[in-house]
């Protein structure tokens, strides 16, 4: 096993049996709320990813705080009980809510003393009169409800793009513009993002996640980049953030203002970056100073990314003599109109704006034979711009698509769809720039 | 060799797709080709606009406008997914909404080791070579070796043969070779058993564990795999079904029925009774046939090794390869655990 897969003071993701939940593991003892209880992740420093930890209670089980402890196995409630008899079908079974013999004072008592779920389940059971009546898959799928209150063990995974676009998204898919997992793959692979060329991203808020996901196909110690162009002051970065990547990586993603950079590409220099820091002077430095503090506690690249962009400058030979203080979304603009000027090999838009002129402006970076995709949560504006641009002559196979995606359950004799699905998962509207 | 990275012109060799009124070809830019009689002649590509003279297209700028004798269309450099639609079919193949899902699942990213059986059409090959690419590679397996050798020839006269290692090998019965043990990081099976073949994915995954994906179009194949699964330690087990559809956009023209003249009486003459006016809308229409189903794919995470032979322990059976492995691998676990 190498370092690299034990579990370091950075994103983190806490799994507890199908829950997830991304976590910035940013102090040692840090202490995080999984549904009502309080989960003190001290311990969890130096252990391997994917490693299982036991739930123990640190000061009585009322208070529902636990301390972890790391263990070897898994004992699942159904390996645990022993049951002896099932009925055949539920013709006999009422429901009275008399089959429970136990009090929900009792129950609380129980949970209390109890040192292990088994015991309390096993209490249930005894005390139930009916559950030996049910038959032997009602009895299993009470077992699997029991075991989703009792559950005690966590597991601590390495977040991955996989991992983060599904937390992201069960957690409230409006702030990811409703980006089901389906048509992310299909934005990654329509815009054909791999490991070289120039991409570019205009996202209006999904919380960083569609440039950790272009970044995560740009991929490690390659010479792709990504110009990451967003609206507001400062870019949406959590889950880029969450990715971990090594600062080399995360450092050829060029996260500009929209206004700024385009305003750079076109207007060049200074000027217009001094005036734009004068207008606005708060919040800007605003940006700055949660830019940096970002950095600090993920790695101190800041000084790297301001090494790499002096460079390009230099080559530039526009501004050799510079002031040595500019604040770091100077130089990002520099960068991005620099690799802008080379033009790119893919387009990316996500917007909650109307998606026609950032399109047009945008599309004329992108070099001939080069494929695009636009993503919208609804259909209207797509096809509007699906008509505007067949009227066009430098754009071929235009698809507008809309995408299905169904979970199942497969058990044996009871496979079937999951009970919900999310039918909700916005358009994309592909197709090739030509000349 | 027109599918490593991205290109400005075209070369002889290329492969190059002809985009005409959403219509796709993919030509392989040669100045000659054999005709029936097995000689060389001139290479003429008809299309649904007339003919193309191939040889003309050498130096032609990708995503430009050529010329055909009854009309003109566009040259694009292939995509993965601009191949999956124009690839000759050997087999039944995979496309792009399931591939784009089964690259996340797997987790691949430049410098993943990525193992696939069968190869089939290459589909997906192409697509997993593209996102493991500079430092990745791809070993893709066949049971048929005219497939396989095929395989390989197209991934060398499409310059990504470094990246990827075809093999005619029965996988199932013979596993994925010794060079491969503990190699991967991630396993996709498109195989009708592929039950059988979740003991080999095993031996194969790194130690520090890795994702397996399987594709099928049974749901019983589905409910047997997750069984294995399951039996063996795998975690995270999940089955799900990708459909996408394209959206046939139209402008429509309908007519405006006014019906509430009809309360009153008119003082002119009977107004004529048909719609009055028109309005018109931007629709999207679903198609009549589209595809429902194409296949499930099961995904899972094979935990590290030090998770994994604590799951194994509830095993029943283990095929006797398997304990080999197994004893290695606790040796190696020692090993590790003085280590730290």
């Amino acid at each position: 096993m190498i370092e690299n897969d034990r579990i370091y003071v950075d994103y983190i993701v806490l799994q507890k049996q199908k829950y997830k939940k991304l976590i910035k593991f940013n102090k040692h003892n840090l202490c995080v709320n999984i549904g009502r209880d309080t989960i003190n992740l001290s311990g969890i420093e130096g252990c391997f990813f994917s490693s299982v930890f036991k739930l123990y209670s640190s000061s009585g089980k009322k208070n529902r705080e636990y301390q972890l402890e790391l263990t070897d196995e898994v004992v699942n409630l159904k390996d645990e009980i022993d049951i002896r008899s099932s009925g055949i079908d539920n013709r006999n079974i009422i429901d009275d809510g008399m089959s429970q013999k136990l009090t929900t004072a009792e129950i609380e008592d129980l949970k209390v003393d109890s040192n292990k779920a088994s015991d309390i389940v096993e209490s249930l059971i005894v005390n139930s009169n009916t559950f030996h009546n049910k038959t032997e898959y009602a009895q299993e799928k009470y077992l699997r409800k029991k075991e989703k209150k009792y559950f005690e063990y966590i597991q601590i995974l390495r977040p991955n793009l996989r991992i983060i676009a599904e937390v992201m998204y069960k957690l409230d898919p409006i702030k990811i513009q409703g980006i089901r997992l389906d048509t992310l793959s299909q934005i990654m692979t329509l815009a054909n993002i791999h490991s070289e060329g120039n991409h570019l991203l205009y996202d209006s808020g999904s919380n960083g996640l569609l440039a950790a996901a272009l970044l995560s196909a740009i991929g490690q110690n390659t010479n792709g980049k990504l110009v990451h162009i967003h609206p507001g002051n400062m870019s949406q970065k959590q889950a880029l953030l969450a990715m971990n990547f090594q600062s080399e990586h995360y450092n050829r993603c060029v996260s500009v203002n929209v206004y700024s950079a385009l305003r750079q590409y076109y207007q060049g220099n200074d000027t217009n970056a001094k005036s734009h820091h004068v207008q606005n002077p708060l919040k800007r430095r605003a940006e700055e100073k949660i830019d940096s503090k970002a950095k600090v506690a993920k790695t101190n690249n800041e000084d790297d990314n301001i090494n790499i962009t002096s460079e390009t400058l230099q080559t530039n030979d526009t501004n050799t003599n510079m002031e040595p203080k500019k604040p770091k979304w100077f130089f990002d603009n520099v960068a991005s109109s620099l690799i802008l000027k080379d033009k790119m090999d893919s387009l990316v838009i996500a917007c909650r704006e109307d998606p026609k002129n950032i399109f047009m402006e945008l599309v004329e970076f992108v070099k001939p034979g080069r494929p695009f995709v636009i993503y919208y949560c609804v259909v209207e504006p797509l096809q509007q711009l699906y008509s505007t641009l067949k009227s066009q002559s430098n754009i071929a196979a235009l698809k507008l698509t809309c995408n299905w995606m169904r979970h199942y359950q497969v058990l044996p004799e009871r496979t079937h769809p999951e009970v919900m699905m999310n039918g909700a998962s916005g358009f994309l509207l592909s197709g090739y720039v030509i000349s | 060799m027109s599918f490593g990275n991205y290109k400005d012109k075209i070369d002889e060799g290329d492969t190059v797709i002809l985009y005409l009124s959403n219509t796709l070809y993919a030509i392989e830019v040669q100045r000659e080709i054999k005709n029936k009689k097995g000689d060389m002649v001139e290479y003429v590509f008809q299309t649904q606009f007339g003919a193309l003279k191939v040889k003309n297209l050498i130096g032609v700028k990708y995503g430009s406008r050529v010329e055909l004798s009854k009309g003109w269309g566009h040259v694009l450099q292939p995509t993965p997914e601009l191949w999956s639609l124009t690839l000759p079919h050997r087999t039944q193949i995979i496309y792009t909404p399931d591939i784009s899902m089964i690259l996340l699942q797997l987790d691949l990213v430049p410098g993943s080791i990525v193992i696939e059986a069968g190869t089939g059409s290459g589909s997906l090959t192409h697509a997993l070579i593209r996102r493991i690419k500079p430092h990745g590679h791809v070993y893709t397996f066949d049971f048929h070796e005219f497939r396989a050798n095929t395989a390989k020839e197209e991934f060398e006269s499409h310059g990504i043969s470094k990246f990827v290692t075809a093999q005619h090998r029965d996988v199932l019965a013979d596993g994925f070779g010794e060079d491969l043990i503990a190699k991967a990081d991630a396993v996709f099976l498109d195989l009708p058993s592929p039950w059988l073949g979740v003991p080999h994915a095993i031996t194969c995954t790194k130690d520090q564990g890795g994702r397996f994906c399987s594709f099928s179009p049974c749901i019983e194949q589905v409910q047997k795999t997750c069984l294995a699964l399951q039996e063996h330690g795998f975690q995270d087990i999940t089955t799900m079904e990708i459909l996408q559809t394209e959206l046939k956009v139209t402008k429509r023209t309908v007519p405006v029925r006014d019906l509430s003249f009809l309360k009153h009486k008119s003082s002119e003459s009977p107004v004529e009774e048909k719609p009055s006016s028109e309005t018109s809308y931007v629709a999207s229409t679903w198609p009549a046939n589209v595809a429902g189903h194409t296949g499930y794919l099961t995904a899972a995470t094979l935990p590290p090794l030090f998770r994994r032979s604590k799951a194994k322990l509830q095993k029943q059976h283990d095929t006797s390869s398997e304990e080999r492995r197994d004893s290695s691998d606790d040796g190696k676990m020692v090993i590790d655990e003085s280590k730290c």
